[in-house]
C-alpha cells in the first residue's frame, strides 16, 4: 500500500495554517527548516493576473530519488504504507553529503543551520496515522483543501491531476500526491 | 497544572483577538508547558483555526514578553526601562494619579482603550474602565477603527447592528458580490472562506469589486472589478440608476418595506440637483468602465438570492457611511433582505447565539458613578482625535488639558492614524501608564509599563462577537508567565492604593459564574448549560437547523427598529443631525486626498491599507514563525514602479505631508495603477531623521474621520520614490 496526499490548489487561499501547523506539532523551531511549504505563484498582467498557492511536503514518491542517491543508506520507505523515514543517526549530513537534496526534484529534503545538520522531512505524521488521526497539515486546513489515504482510495475519490502551477509530475519517482488544479 | 508528572492533557479554548473570527483551539499541555496545539476536529462544521492561532505557542512563549513590571529611564519612545517591583511600579502609579487628580482634575486623565479583546466576557478594557469610573471619572475615546461607517448606516438604515447572516447560508446564494471584502485573509466568521469554495463550486457566481486581486479574489471570483478606493458609493449609485431606468428593481419590496425611495430616486435621476447619476457619470470616477457598471447592476437585480457582502474597507473612508447606506439600499432594491441567500448589506451581526450584552455588556453595568451617558459622550474623544486633543487641549475647543493617558488593550501610536503626531503627544504628557504583553510602540512612550499575561493564562467566556451557533469557555491552561497578571489583577492592586474600597470584592470565578448565569438569558432563545457544565466541555455549540439570517420576520407589524418602521432609505436620524456633509439619502460626495486630489497634486498615489493574514493588526507581528512567512512590503503596479525606477524587492520611501516610511516594494498586477497598499499593523520604528523604518502604514494616515466618524484609512495620498 502506498499512502499519499491530495491537495486541491482550486480552494487554496495560501493562509499558511497548514505549514504552521506542522511546525507546531514537530516543534520545528527555525523558519529555515520547512517541512511543509506554500509558496505562490503569479501570472499574466494587470488586469487579467491569476494567483494560485501550492502546500507540498515530501511527497513519499513510489521511487524516491532521495532513497536511491543516499550512501549511507539512511533514507527508508516504511512497508507499511510507503511513507518516507530519515535515519537521523546514520545520515552524513549537510556538507558531508546532500547527496538527497541535489537528487530529490521537488527540494524536499531539509537541513538545519550548522555543518552536521542531518536531514529531516515530513514523516506524514506517521504518530497521528497510528492514533487514527490525519496529518496535522490535513487536520488544519481552513478550507479542507488536504486529505491523506492510500493512493488506490485517493484516486477513486479525487479525479487524477497531474500538473498544476507550481508543480510537475516526475514519471522517474512517482509522487503520491494528487492535485486538482485552481487553472486548467 | 494539577496534572500528574509527565502526563499530557488537552484543554479547549480559542482566542480572545481583534480578527472576524473566533476558531477553537486544543491545547496540549505537560508539565505546566504548552506543548502543541491543535485545532477543532470534532463534528463539522468544524471550527478550525487560522495559522495565528496555531503558532500561539510562540506568542506565549515569546522572547519579547514583558517580564516585570518597567519603570522609564531614557526618552519616551527610545525604549530604555529598567525592572521594578510590582509594589514599587504600582505605587508610582497610585502617586502620580492621585497628585494628578488633585492638580488638573479626573477629566485631565485619559483613558485610551481598544480591542485588545474582543467578546470576551471578564477580561477586558471594561475592568479598567469601572477602575477609573470609581476613581471619579477620566475622558474616555470613542470611535471604531474597523467598521464604524459600517455600524452607522446599520443603526439609521436599519434601526439594528443584527443585519447579518450566519456563514453558512453562503451556500444558499446563487450571485455574491464580493466588495472590498478578503474574508481568506481576515477570516469574516470562523468557515466563511469554505463556505464561499463551496458556493463556487456549486455554481455560485462570485464576483470582487476591489482595488487589488486579493487572495478571495483570486480563489473564489469568476470575475474582478479593480475600483478605485474610496469610489465605491459612487459605483453603487450608478447600479441604482440602472436598475431605475430599465426597470429592474423589486418594487413591491421597495413600496411595501422602504421609505425615502423617491427622494433617492430623485437624486439619481438627477431631478433634484441636475446630475443624471448615470453608469458614465460613474465611469470617470471609478475607474470602471460603464458596461461593467451596468452589466454588474443587470446581474445583482436578475439573480436572485444574491448578497453584497462587505465589512468595513471601503467605508474606512472619507464618506464612508455614504458606501454602506448605498449598499443596504441595493440589498432592498433587489429584495435581498429576509429571506436566506440574501443579504442586507449591513452591520454583519448574526442574530443567533449569545446577544452582545451578554460578555462585557455586563462588567459595564456595575460601574457606578460613571458619568451619565450624554455627558460621557460630549466628553469623548474620537479616537482618530487623540493626538490632536493631547497637542491642543482646551484652546483646540477640547474639554480639557490632558495630562496623563492611561493605555490599555491598545496600540493606539502604532493603529491609530499619524504615528508621529502620537509620538509627539504622548512625549509632551506629564505621566502615561500602559498595561502590555510586549513592548509595542506604543508602550515605549509609557513612564510605567505593566505587563499583562495572556489568555492562556486566566480563566474567561468568549462568545463570536458577530454572532454564532457556539460560545467557547477560555480556559486558563498554564500559570502567568514572568511576572504577568491580568488587567483585572492589576486594577485590584490598584484600587486600595487608590483610595477606592469597592473594587476586589469578587475573584475571576465568581464573576464568570455570575455573568455566565445572566447570559443565559441573553440569547436567541437558546438554552446554554449550566457553569460547571460548560467549564467541563469547552465548546459548547447550539442546536442548529438552518442559517440565522436577519429580519427573517418581514410580516412582523414593525419588521425594522427605525422611527417609520421601515428601512430608512431616507434616514430621519440622519435629518434630525442637519449636517450638510451627511446627507439624508445616499449621496457620492468627492473625497479629500481621492482620485481627482491625486491627479493634481505632488502625491499622485492613492494609499490603502489591508490587513495581513500573517498578523492581528499589530498583534503577532514579532511572532518568528509568522514574521518569516512572507516579507511586509508595500504592493505597486508595474506601470508606477516603472515609471519610478523600482523593481520588485526594492527599498523605497512612502511618504507625503505627514511622515516617511522605508520598505521593500512588491511589484505586482495584483493592484490596479494609481493605487499602492500596506498591510496595517507592522510596528513603528522611527530613526533619528523619523523616518519610520518599521514599516508603519499610520505614520502616513490623516488624523480625521469622516462626519458619521469613519476611520479614513483608505483615504491617503503619497508619493513613492526608490531608495539610493
Amino acid at each position: 500500500m502506498q499512502r499519499g496526499f491530495y491537495f486541491d490548489q482550486s480552494r487554496c487561499t495560501g493562509c499558511y495554517a497548514c505549514e504552521i501547523a506542522c511546525r507546531d506539532w514537530h516543534d520545528i523551531q527555525d523558519t529555515s527548516v520547512r517541512w511543509r511549504r506554500v509558496t505562490a505563484t503569479e501570472q499574466g498582467s494587470y488586469p487579467d493576473v491569476q494567483l494560485s498557492y501550492i502546500s507540498l511536503s515530501c511527497l513519499h514518491c513510489a521511487h524516491p530519488a532521495c532513497r536511491a542517491a543516499c550512501p549511507a543508506d539512511a533514507i527508508h520507505k516504511r512497508e507499511s504504507d510507503g511513507s518516507m523515514l530519515v535515519d537521523a543517526d546514520t545520515c552524513l549530513g549537510a556538507d558531508a553529503c546532500g547527496a538527497c537534496r541535489a537528487a530529490c526534484p521537488y527540494n524536499v529534503p531539509q537541513f538545519g543551520p550548522g555543518p552536521d545538520a542531518k536531514m529531516q522531512m515530513c514523516t506524514m505524521c506517521h504518530d497521528r496515522l497510528e492514533e487514527g488521526k490525519s496529518p496535522v497539515c490535513v487536520a488544519a486546513c481552513p478550507m479542507r483543501a488536504l486529505d491523506c489515504g492510500a493512493m488506490e482510495e485517493l484516486q477513486k475519490k479525487y479525479a487524477e491531476c497531474g500538473a498544476a502551477r507550481g508543480f510537475s509530475y516526475s514519471p522517474q519517482t512517482c509522487p503520491s500526491i494528487i492535485i486538482k488544479p485552481r487553472y486548467e | 497544572m494539577s496534572d500528574p508528572a509527565g502526563s499530557e492533557t488537552v484543554h479547549i479554548t480559542s482566542c480572545p483577538h481583534d480578527c472576524g473570527g473566533r476558531c477553537v483551539l486544543k491545547v496540549h499541555v505537560r508539565d505546566g508547558v504548552v506543548r502543541r496545539i491543535e485545532t477543532d476536529d470534532g463534528e463539522e462544521p468544524q471550527l478550525r483555526a487560522c495559522v495565528r492561532g496555531r503558532a500561539y505557542r510562540q506568542r506565549l512563549y515569546a522572547e519579547d514578553r514583558i517580564r516585570t513590571p518597567l519603570r522609564r529611564t531614557g526618552k519616551r519612545g527610545q525604549g530604555a526601562f529598567e525592572p521594578v517591583s510590582w509594589e514599587a511600579a504600582l505605587d508610582a502609579v497610585a502617586e502620580r494619579m492621585l497628585d494628578i487628580r488633585q492638580r488638573c482634575g479626573n477629566e485631565a486623565i485619559m483613558y485610551i482603550a481598544y480591542s485588545g479583546n474582543t467578546g470576551t466576557f471578564l477580561h477586558s478594557q471594561l475592568g479598567v474602565f469601572r477602575l477609573l469610573t470609581l476613581f471619579g471619572g477620566f475622558t474616555p475615546c470613542w470611535g471604531s477603527a474597523s467598521f464604524w461607517g459600517s455600524l452607522f448606516s446599520s443603526e439609521a438604515t436599519y434601526g439594528t447592528l443584527a443585519a447579518g447572516h450566519t456563514p453558512d447560508d453562503i451556500l444558499n446564494a446563487k450571485l455574491i458580490l464580493m466588495w472590498g471584502w478578503n474574508p481568506a485573509e481576515t477570516v469574516q466568521k470562523t468557515n466563511t472562506a469554505w463556505y464561499l469554495a463551496r458556493a463556487r463550486e456549486k455554481g455560485a457566481n462570485i464576483v470582487a469589486i476591489d482595488p487589488r486581486f486579493t487572495d478571495s479574489a483570486a480563489a473564489f471570483a469568476r470575475d474582478w472589478i479593480p475600483i478605485r478606493p474610496g469610489t465605491d458609493t459612487a459605483m453603487l449609485i450608478a447600479m441604482a440608476h440602472v436598475m431605475i431606468t430599465e426597470n429592474l428593481y423589486d418594487r413591491a419590496f421597495v413600496e411595501t418595506y422602504t421609505s425615502g425611495f423617491e427622494q433617492f430616486k430623485d437624486y439619481v435621476l438627477g431631478t433634484s440637483d441636475g446630475t443624471s447619476k448615470t453608469p458614465a457619470w460613474a465611469a470617470s470616477i471609478t475607474g470602471v468602465d460603464e458596461k461593467r457598471i451596468s452589466a454588474l447592476a443587470r446581474l445583482y437585480a436578475a439573480t436572485k438570492p444574491a448578497k453584497l457582502l462587505t465589512l468595513g474597507a471601503p467605508g474606512r473612508s472619507a464618506f464612508g457611511e455614504q458606501f454602506h447606506r448605498a449598499a443596504a439600499t441595493l440589498a432592498a432594491m433587489t429584495g435581498n433582505i429576509g429571506i436566506y441567500g440574501g443579504e442586507p448589506a449591513g452591520f454583519g451581526l448574526a442574530p443567533v447565539g449569545l446577544k452582545p450584552e451578554a460578555g462585557t455588556g455586563l462588567i459595564a453595568r456595575r460601574m457606578p458613578g460613571n458619568l451619565p451617558e450624554g455627558a460621557r459622550q460630549r466628553k469623548a474623544i474620537h479616537i482618530t482625535k487623540l493626538w490632536d486633543a493631547i497637542l491642543t487641549g482646551k484652546g483646540g475647543g477640547y474639554g480639557a488639558d490632558y495630562t496623563m493617558a492611561y493605555i490599555t488593550n491598545a496600540n493606539p501610536v502604532n493603529q491609530f492614524m499619524n504615528s508621529n503626531r502620537a509620538a509627539e503627544a504622548l512625549s509632551s504628557l506629564e505621566f502615561v501608564v500602559v498595561h502590555e504583553q510586549v513592548l509595542t510602540a506604543t508602550a515605549r512612550y509609557a513612564d510605567i509599563v505593566l505587563p499583562v499575561n495572556t489568555h492562556l493564562e486566566r480563566n474567561d467566556i468568549i462568545r463570536p462577537w458577530q454572532g454564532g451557533h457556539y460560545c467557547v469557555y477560555l480556559k486558563k491552561v498554564v500559570e502567568s508567565q514572568h511576572e504577568s497578571k491580568s488587567d483585572l489583577d492589576i486594577c485590584r492592586l490598584l484600587a486600595p492604593r487608590l483610595g477606592i474600597d469597592a473594587y476586589g470584592d469578587m475573584n475571576d470565578e465568581d464573576w464568570l459564574r455570575e455573568f455566565w448565569q445572566e447570559a443565559r438569558g441573553m440569547t436567541h432563545g437558546e438554552e446554554l448549560p449550566d457553569y460547571d457544565a460548560f467549564k467541563q466541555m469547552g465548546l459548547h455549540r447550539m442546536p442548529r437547523q438552518a442559517p440565522a439570517i436577519a429580519f427573517e420576520h418581514l410580516a412582523a407589524e414593525k419588521p425594522f427598529n427605525t422611527p417609520s418602521g421601515k428601512i430608512e432609505i431616507y434616514s430621519s436620524t440622519i435629518a434630525a443631525r442637519n449636517d450638510a456633509e451627511l446627507p439624508p439619502i445616499p449621496t457620492w460626495i468627492e473625497p479629500w486626498e481621492g482620485p481627482q486630489a491625486a491627479g493634481a497634486g505632488e502625491y499622485p498615489l492613492q494609499l490603502i491599507s489591508t490587513h495581513s493574514k500573517r498578523r492581528i493588526h499589530s498583534n503577532m507581528h514579532t511572532v518568528g514563525w509568522l514574521r518569516d512567512l512572507e516579507p511586509h512590503t508595500v504592493w505597486i503596479n508595474p506601470l508606477d514602479a516603472a515609471a519610478r525606477g523600482i523593481v520588485n524587492g526594492a527599498r523605497v520611501r512612502v511618504f507625503n505631508d505627514r511622515g516617511a516610511v522605508l520598505i521593500e516594494a512588491r511589484v505586482t498586477g495584483r493592484i490596479m495603477p494609481g493605487v499602492v497598499s500596506m498591510g496595517q499593523g507592522a510596528w513603528y520604528q522611527p530613526d533619528e531623521n523619523g523616518v519610520d523604518r518599521g514599516g508603519c502604514v499610520n505614520v502616513l494616515l490623516k488624523d480625521t474621520h469622516s462626519p458619521a466618524g469613519a476611520f479614513c484609512s483608505n483615504t491617503c495620498l503619497v508619493e513613492i520614490t526608490k531608495e539610493p
